[in-house]
């Protein structure tokens, strides 16, 4: 009798051991590029270029909290120079490495590639991106994180895809105020994450409240908040006009169902990472298509249908989110910075960086915001896309195309 | 006046779903004086199977068979890890508790990924409204569920075999043990029973007005250990006062953040603590706690 109650508790605990290892299976994205022309002789080079192949380097999470967005960045960064070369020479190989968002990983795993990567495609996750800062620095590499915080601007050779949060939600607000969904003088509740995202997020807000009279409400969670009752309660009895978000989507879905419920009919402006596709699937879909508006640094796949078919052809089984669209302009910013090294005949790091630095009114099509350069310190845009929720792929369409708001240049500085 | 009934009520319904959660913990306590720490992944587990199974076999299936697997889960924890244990230090076990936890959460996040899993709860997003005060019915429903989950459990707990086999326990493990009471029995079912609490309390935490299933659902349970401690861990009617207590006092301090801004922004996160720290300080084993004495 125990020895059958072991067994069948061995058995189990088996089970369970082969479920986990069969959900650790991620596979990792392989790129390999088509034949080039030979290399051109006289351009300089001198760490992570072997013969005609450049290989960059991909710090993204497969297997943590932001799995689902890493994997859909890094299947389009790897999609993406399947189909491109650099000068029409090179092919580009990316090392693929998977941090699980959390940072000593991170830089553990950098420092296992250091010495074989030319830049970094991809870095997923402020903290992260933070902790390699130094190395980053001093080993001058060029690199784009998935991330829209100021502080990420202070790292050189980091290139924030977009403006930052501060001066988007501010392009948010610009867009009620044309569109007349707020009015000078309204009241704003502004829910916020602790930490840099919300702090960044929350500054645009009381940028924007001084410049046109507006009463701001401002109410700091914590990331494992989910129930927003609390704080949409707060905000029904002081009468809002909005509620600003810079938080997550549950905190979105949260929001919604709550002023749903509590007939709070106001519109909702969101920082880029507040809406996820799978909001729609949940009870608070109805509410957003009409109510959210989210300010962005990328399109919409509305925008881009061949982007959305190349990418279902290559990966059938993923649900494409727009992290997909920030995927391939971040990879289109890789190629024009790589592209002008290698003119400038000088492919080593500093060539590189140096091309980076000297970038100026970069255009990815339509796929990212117009970026007017990467200086330290400064938004790299001023300009946003204002998206809706939807039923379409991606779960978003694009309501106004990219656009610099009244508020942008003076918060941008 | 609107937004206090509203907070309150709100306070009161999140209320009662942490005492489910925290009255888990103190019959595990009570029954195999072990502080269990893997309430949070239990929870997450129950929630995670139920959105899972729904599109496959139905919503109310869902929920029977999530409600088995989280009590399985409990009771494959008992029987291969607490009882093999029996005997060690309390703290010990409430290290491999935490163990425990962080393997189970670990693979669950690592399912959900950044995924929002949606619960199709038949009554939706929909409210419930008397005059101007509105409450999700999915927190009104949960509310009654679990005053009849509580209810049925104290009269199982003062009149079946297993409450008073369980009660016989707790006061004096050893007498009960020559009574013929066999304490492996009644603490593996204790844990079933938490097990199906959480799971319970998870198929409501997980709906209106909370987003679906998300890994910070885990982080619930955290908040309702409080709840145990300041209700007195080995007091099962404690834990329902801690819960209600613990419940209002957070809605408070969120919705009147502004009124609180003095003691900074985000001071809700930390109200449960705050709230069990003051009442331990005046009351050491808690509002409704054993006091421990010692014969000097």
């Amino acid at each position: 009798m125990r020895l059958s109650k072991r067994s069948a508790g061995a058995t189990m605990l088996a089970a369970t051991f082969v479920l986990a290892a069969s959900g650790c299976s991620t596979k990792a994205p392989e790129s390999s590029g088509g034949g080039g022309a030979a290399a051109g002789g006289d351009v300089a080079t001198d760490v992570g270029i072997e013969g005609e192949t450049i290989n960059l380097g991909v710090l993204t999470d497969l297997t943590g909290v932001f799995a689902a967005l890493g994997n859909d960045i890094t299947n389009a960064n790897s999609l993406f120079w399947e189909n491109n070369q650099v000068c029409d020479t090179y092919d580009v190989t990316l090392d693929v490495q998977d941090t699980g968002y959390v940072p000593q990983q991170g830089v553990s795993l950098y420092s296992g590639m250091q010495d074989n990567v030319l830049a970094m495609q991809q870095t997923i996750g402020s903290p992260i991106n933070t902790a390699l800062a130094p190395e980053y620095e001093s080993d001058q590499i060029v690199n784009f994180p998935s991330a829209w915080s100021k502080t990420l601007t202070e790292i050189p050779g980091t290139g924030v895809v977009g403006a930052t949060y501060d001066v988007e939600i501010a392009n948010g607000y610009d867009y009620l105020f044309r569109e007349g969904l707020l009015q000078e003088g309204d009241t704003v509740g502004h829910i916020y994450f602790e930490g840099e995202y919300g702090a960044n997020g929350v500054e645009g807000s009381r940028a924007v409240a001084e410049a046109r009279g507006l009463e701001l409400i401002e109410a700091q969670i914590k990331a494992t908040d989910q129930d927003m009752s609390a704080q949409i309660t707060q905000f029904n009895s002081a009468g809002v006009d909005l509620i600003a978000l810079t938080v997550a989507p549950g905190q979105t879905a949260s929001v919604a169902t709550v002023a749903a419920a509590q007939g709070l009919d106001v519109p909702i402006l969101g920082s880029n990472p507040v809406f996820a596709p799978g909001l729609l699937e949940g009870p608070a879909a109805e509410w957003l298509k009409t109510h959210l508006y989210v300010a962005s640094p990328v399109s919409s796949f509305d925008a881009h249908p061949e982007l959305l078919q190349q990418y279902q052809e290559a990966y059938p089984d993923a649900v494409p989110s727009l992290g997909v669209v920030v995927g391939f302009g971040m990879s289109e910013l890789m190629k024009q910075v790589l592209d002008q090294a290698c003119e400038n005949g000088d492919l080593t790091r500093e060539g590189v960086l140096n091309a980076f630095n000297e970038l100026e009114e970069v255009d990815t099509g339509g796929l990212v915001v117009p970026i007017r350069g990467f200086e330290v310190g400064q938004s790299p845009s001023l300009e946003s896309f204002i998206l809706q929720p939807a039923d379409v792929p991606g779960g978003a369409t694009v309501l106004e195309e990219a656009f610099e708001g009244e508020f942008a240049a003076d918060i941008a500085g | 006046m609107t937004q206090f009934l509203s907070l309150l009520l709100n306070g009161i319904s999140l209320g009662a779903l942490y005492a489910l959660i925290a009255l888990g913990f103190v019959i595990i306590f009570k029954s195999s004086e072990v502080v269990s720490f893997t309430h949070g992944s239990l929870l997450l587990l129950g929630a995670y199977s139920i959105a899972r199974l729904s599109d496959a076999i139905g919503f109310l299936p869902a929920v029977v068979v999530g409600i088995l697997i989280t009590a399985l889960a409990a009771f494959v924890i008992e029987r291969l890890i607490i009882n093999r244990l029996r005997g060690a230090a309390v703290i010990s076990l409430a290290i491999v508790t935490i163990g425990v936890d962080i393997i189970i959460l670990t693979e669950l996040i690592r399912r959900i990924g950044s995924d929002i899993l949606n619960v199709p709860h038949p009554w939706g997003g929909e409210s419930f409204r008397i005059g101007s005060v509105g409450l999700s019915q999915n927190r009104l429903i949960a509310f009654i569920v679990a005053a009849l989950l509580i209810a049925l459990f104290f009269v199982a707990f003062k009149y079946s075999n297993w409450g008073i086999a369980m009660r016989a326990s707790a006061e004096d493990g050893e007498t009960a043990a020559l009574m013929g009471i066999r304490q492996g029995r009644v603490s593996a079912l204790a844990w079933v029973v938490a097990g199906v609490l959480a799971a319970v309390a998870a198929l409501f935490l997980v709906g209106s007005p909370t987003p679906g299933v998300s890994p910070t659902a885990y982080a619930v349970a955290l908040r309702a250990f409080p709840a145990a401690i300041l209700g007195g861990l080995d007091s099962t009617g404690g834990a329902l006062v801690g819960g209600l207590l613990i419940g209002i006092a957070e809605a408070m301090a969120a919705g009147y953040q502004d009124q609180l801004l003095f003691l900074g922004r985000g001071f809700s996160a930390v109200v449960p603590f705050i709230v069990m720290i003051a009442v331990l300080m005046f009351r050491p084993s808690g509002l409704f706690g054993t006091k421990e004495l010692t014969r000097v």
